[in-house]
């Protein structure tokens, strides 16, 4: 379409417009500040989820039931401002020499967006805690909990059924095939506090297992970054009308609690959900070093065997400080330490689209280089 | 004839001024210090170890008192005491360094709690004493409150309980706070240790020998204590052993090598001790002569890299320059005041001899620390001071009016302040923290986002020099507009280049260590704000929205948001980037924020509001 046609259609008009820019522009930078300054309260998470990884932005009145839409959310004004980009480039912008650099400062800022819509769609991150001298095949995300009933009949392995959180927190029956009974969540608390029971608590609603001696009552969410929830549910079991009595389960709570039905060991567990990886990573040692005479860290390394049989590796990796192992489309971090030096703890994060911004980063550098060449150079070829 | 003698003339002059300037600055070096009955100056050229690093007692010294004292010297009965001599005083004669009054101690309610009823700022260690217990009790109670909510009282006496400790540390590094001799000390240790042996291993013990035990048990009691109470590590590793094996008086002694014997640092502090208590200079300059020989032969590198250091102290290049840029300033002005050539000369040659000052003394860094410019906010103040300056004398030289002169010296002065208040908290050279141990990210991502900053401020100095210009100069000169508004465009894409690509650079370093890109922390957000600006302040310029007056304005707003992004997200206390909770700091941020919106509305007043009219409005 030649550009003269794109200025008599007022929808496209708009669309590739600067005025539309500006405006979105302005509109994120209101929202970073925000973003920013509710972190303060809300914790870095949710104040993201808010303002930015939202189309709309919500205000709840004190103590109000309903909210009220008060603000773009990051990814509407995200959205439109790639639409803009996209339809200025093609509609506005003369495919010439001159122009070359903003051509490709502008495709490698659409890239940035296109990879951060990626990163928010497609992106895991979940923590792997191994002690020194032992192997792991699983990660687990603690932001999010799963049901797990296990069948421990067979010493040498379990048979896990995990139910997420999504179904927990509706509540009701919870029938599948896997299991031959039913599961039936009475409550789920997201955040709680539990304490052994006193005397003046309400009579106890659990049936079994430590249920009886606690108190379970709902608390509000954990915003820190370095707090945990301690979620909890009241799951009652029956076997077709046969009650296997009422559970608290919680991740705050030690070990398993369960049942025998029909000769089958059965335990339940509230837990972070967990990824099962299709390989293992054995941690064989693990290092903390300081600058010496102080405790200022220097470096943190841990040395762990990757074994996958199914494509033959069986091999040494040091995972440290800016240098994480990447393994079968996921990346294994040095996050964390902890138990006197024993137990290190690594960030695994998948993301398919990790590469995009280190191109677009690229592209944007160089364009913007070009173009300010460009017009250096043609300024000084202009004035004598 | 004439004329070229006029045109001659400047040339000479700013080739002089500036010889002169630079001559100024190195002064330091070149008037030779006080002469003192001990060596002093040749005491602080001794490495030790603290803080991880190696470094000159000089710096040690220097850093201890600026924490405890906030100056880098002690003024005492109208001389000037080195820091060095201080810490000597501390450490082996403390009967008078408790006399003196170094502790800082602003607080009246931490005056009050020690009953300090005068109007000093600082009080001696004799002042403190008797409720010495007293402060350590509140500052552990103020310790369980998180820092973010601790009240004014709580951090003062936090604050005042480490000062005490860092001294009383420093009391019993070498000895036990002034108490007896330790080369009699060392003497007897040696004599007594072979007459414990034999009672420990069940030869023939005589009555003397178990007397021996008693008194190697109280000594091995002391040395313990000072093994754990040092400041810092003295006694360098010999040669053949690993670089980073530093060791105390007291771990020396507990633990001598089964080859050599005890360090033979030990022997010299030992007789350096007790010269300096008995005030016999010869004898001292003896035992630190012969330990510098020995160190000299042993770690040659660990010695000439001291020194270095103990010439940068002296030196205090971001102190010359900070006169510098103020002397470049104030000649700018007069040149812009009586148009003179003389002037316009004094400006650059001040202004470059300042540039000059200020880059050796960055260089000066670099190679002392081993490290990229910035690895702290300390550092990044003087990096990003040094950029708007560079930039300054590279765009000066595009235009020749004197406005990049003027926005670089500001910029330069102002950043060299804010660093000398940051260096307040100690050692500028601290190790790196782990993630941050990596020089590849510290030179790409860290050096180009500080450059971003440094260059949006200069284009928010420009911009203020436009406001000032329409509001103060009557009869303004249009191309001397015309080149301070297309300096200033310039100076916008630099910036915005520099700061897209720090960022996103920043960006990759976060995916390389944490897995991910982009996570929103406020340090985060505080880059992509500005990016966000100059990328604003230049689509509205294409578009048209903004001409003259809307670029020059929004310049100047490109400077609260890089002071926000600089500063202000250190003060919300949360976050991976954040480096501590700066309550004054706050309120000067606050200052020059209300500064600069007063000046974004001075720019913006109607054309009637101007005492010229506005050209943007006729045409």
């Amino acid at each position: 379409m030649p550009p003269s046609a794109a200025y008599r259609n007022p929808v496209l008009k708009a669309l590739s417009s600067l005025w539309l820019t500006l405006v979105c522009m302005s509109l994120l930078m209101v929202l970073v500040v925000a973003c920013t300054l509710l972190q303060v309260p809300l914790g870095t998470h949710e104040a993201v989820v808010r303002t930015i990884h939202s189309f709309i932005v919500w205000w709840r009145p004190e103590g109000a039931s309903f909210k009220v839409p008060v603000f773009p959310g990051g990814a509407l004004v995200g959205l439109v401002l790639l639409l803009n980009l996209i339809f200025a480039q093609f509609l506005r912008l003369e495919l010439s020499r001159r122009k070359a650099g903003l051509w490709i400062a502008h495709l490698g800022l659409a890239l940035l967006f296109v990879g951060e819509f990626t990163t928010g769609m497609f992106q895991v991150e979940s923590q792997m805690p191994i002690k020194v001298g032992q192997t792991s095949d699983y990660s687990e995300d603690y932001r999010l909990m799963e049901l797990a009933v296990m069948d421990r009949t067979d010493p040498k392995t379990d048979t896990v059924t995990a139910i997420p959180e999504s179904i927990l927190r509706k509540g009701g029956e919870i029938k599948t095939p896997s299991l031959p009974f039913t599961l039936r969540v009475l409550h789920y608390y997201p955040n709680s506090v539990l304490g052994m029971r006193g005397a003046g608590d309400p009579p106890a609603e659990a049936t079994a297992g430590i249920g009886p001696n606690l108190s379970v009552r709902p608390a509000p969410r954990v915003t820190q970054d370095d707090e945990a929830d301690s979620a909890a549910a009241l799951v009652e079991v029956d076997d077709g009308g046969k009650d296997l009595g009422r559970y608290w389960l919680s991740n705050a709570l030690g070990a398993p609690q369960g049942f025998t039905l029909e000769g089958r060991t059965w335990r339940l567990a509230l837990r972070p959900r967990r990824y099962y990886l299709p390989y293992t990573l054995t941690l064989e040692q693990f290092h903390h070093d300081v600058y010496p005479g102080t405790d200022i860290p220097k470096n943190f390394s841990s040395l762990v065997r990757l074994k996958d049989p199914a494509r033959g590796e069986d091999r040494d990796v040091l995972i440290h400080m800016n240098a994480p192992l990447r393994y079968a489309g996921k990346t294994f971090y040095q996050a964390s330490f902890g138990q006197g030096d024993t137990l290190s703890v690594f960030q695994v994060v998948q993301n398919p689209g990790w590469t995009i911004p280190y191109i677009s980063c690229v592209l944007v550098a160089l364009g913007l280089l070009l173009h300010f060449w460009l017009k250096l150079s043609a300024s000084f070829g202009r004035s004598p | 004839m004439k004329k070229k003698t006029a045109r001659k003339n400047p040339r000479v002059l700013f080739w002089g001024i500036f010889a002169a300037a630079v001559l100024a600055a190195a002064a330091p070096l070149l008037i030779p210090a006080p002469k003192e009955a001990f060596p002093v100056a040749a005491f602080g050229r001794l490495p030790v170890l603290e803080g991880g690093r190696v470094k000159p007692l000089d710096t040690f010294a220097r850093n201890s008192l600026l924490i405890i004292r906030g100056t880098q010297t002690l003024p005492l009965k109208g001389r000037t005491v080195p820091a060095v001599k201080w810490l000597m005083d501390a450490m082996w004669r403390p009967e008078a360094a408790d006399t003196q009054p170094v502790f800082l101690i602003d607080d009246p309610d931490v005056r009050g709690l020690l009953g300090l009823t005068d109007k000093a700022r600082r009080f001696a260690y004799w002042q403190i004493e008797p409720k010495r217990d007293e402060i350590h009790t509140q500052a552990q109670h103020a310790a369980m409150v998180k820092s973010a909510e601790r009240s004014r009282f709580q951090s003062a006496v936090i604050t005042l309980d480490s000062r005490l400790n860092l001294y009383e540390q420093i009391k019993n590094t070498l000895m036990i706070s002034g108490d007896g001799d330790p080369a009699a000390d060392m003497a007897v240790f040696a004599q007594v240790v072979p007459a414990a042996l034999r009672v420990v291993h069940g030869g023939k013990a005589t009555a003397k020998d178990r007397q021996a035990v008693k008194v190697l048990s109280q000594l091995l009691e002391r040395y313990r204590f000072l093994a754990q109470a040092a400041a810092f590590r003295p006694l360098p590793p010999p040669a053949d052993r690993p670089a980073d094996a530093w060791t105390s008086i007291g771990e020396a002694m507990l633990k001598p090598s089964a080859k050599d014997g005890p360090h033979p640092g030990l022997a010299d502090y030992a007789l350096m001790g007790r010269a300096y208590r008995g005030s016999d200079p010869a004898a001292f300059t003896e035992a630190l002569t012969r330990f510098s020989q020995w160190a000299e032969q042993e770690r040659p590198g660990m010695m000439s890299h001291a020194r270095a250091e103990v010439l940068f102290n002296s030196a205090q290049p971001f102190v010359s320059g900070m006169a510098l840029y103020v002397a470049a300033l104030l000649a700018v002005f007069a040149w812009w005041g009586t148009r003179r050539p003389e002037a316009e000369a004094a400006a650059k040659a001040l202004f470059g001899a300042a540039v000059l000052v200020h880059t050796v003394g960055l260089a000066a860094r670099i190679a002392l620390q081993g490290r990229p410019p910035v690895t702290n906010l300390y550092s990044s103040a003087v990096f990003v001071g040094w950029v708007s300056a560079a930039l300054g004398l590279v765009a000066e030289r595009a235009h020749r009016k004197g406005f990049a002169i003027a926005g670089g010296a500001l910029l330069g002065f102002c950043t060299l302040v804010i660093a000398q208040h940051l260096s307040a908290s100690g050692d500028t050279m601290e190790m790196m923290r782990a993630v941050l141990d990596s020089n590849f990210w510290l030179a790409t991502h860290v050096v180009t986002v500080t450059i971003g900053y440094g260059s949006t401020f200069l284009g928010a100095a420009l911009g203020v020099a436009w406001v000032g210009r329409k509001h103060l100069v009557k009869d303004p000169d249009p191309e001397m507009t015309k080149a301070l508004v297309s300096l200033t465009y310039g100076v916008i894409c630099f910036s915005l280049l520099f700061s897209f690509v720090g960022t996103t650079l920043g960006g990759i370093w976060a995916d390389q260590s944490w897995g991910r890109f982009w996570g929103w922390d406020p340090k985060e957000n505080g880059a992509l704000l500005i990016v966000l600006w100059n990328a604003s302040i230049l689509h509205a310029r294409w578009a048209g929205y903004i001409r003259e007056r809307g670029l020059m304005v929004m310049a100047v707003g490109g400077g609260i948001v890089t002071s926000l992004s600089w500063f202000g997200v250190n003060m919300l206390g949360i976050g991976l980037h954040s480096y501590g909770f700066m309550a004054q700091a706050f309120y000067w941020l606050a200052a020059f924020i209300f500064s600069q919106l007063l000046l974004i509305w001075l720019g913006l007043l109607p054309a009637r509001f101007w005492e010229i009219e506005d050209e943007e409005e006729e045409a």
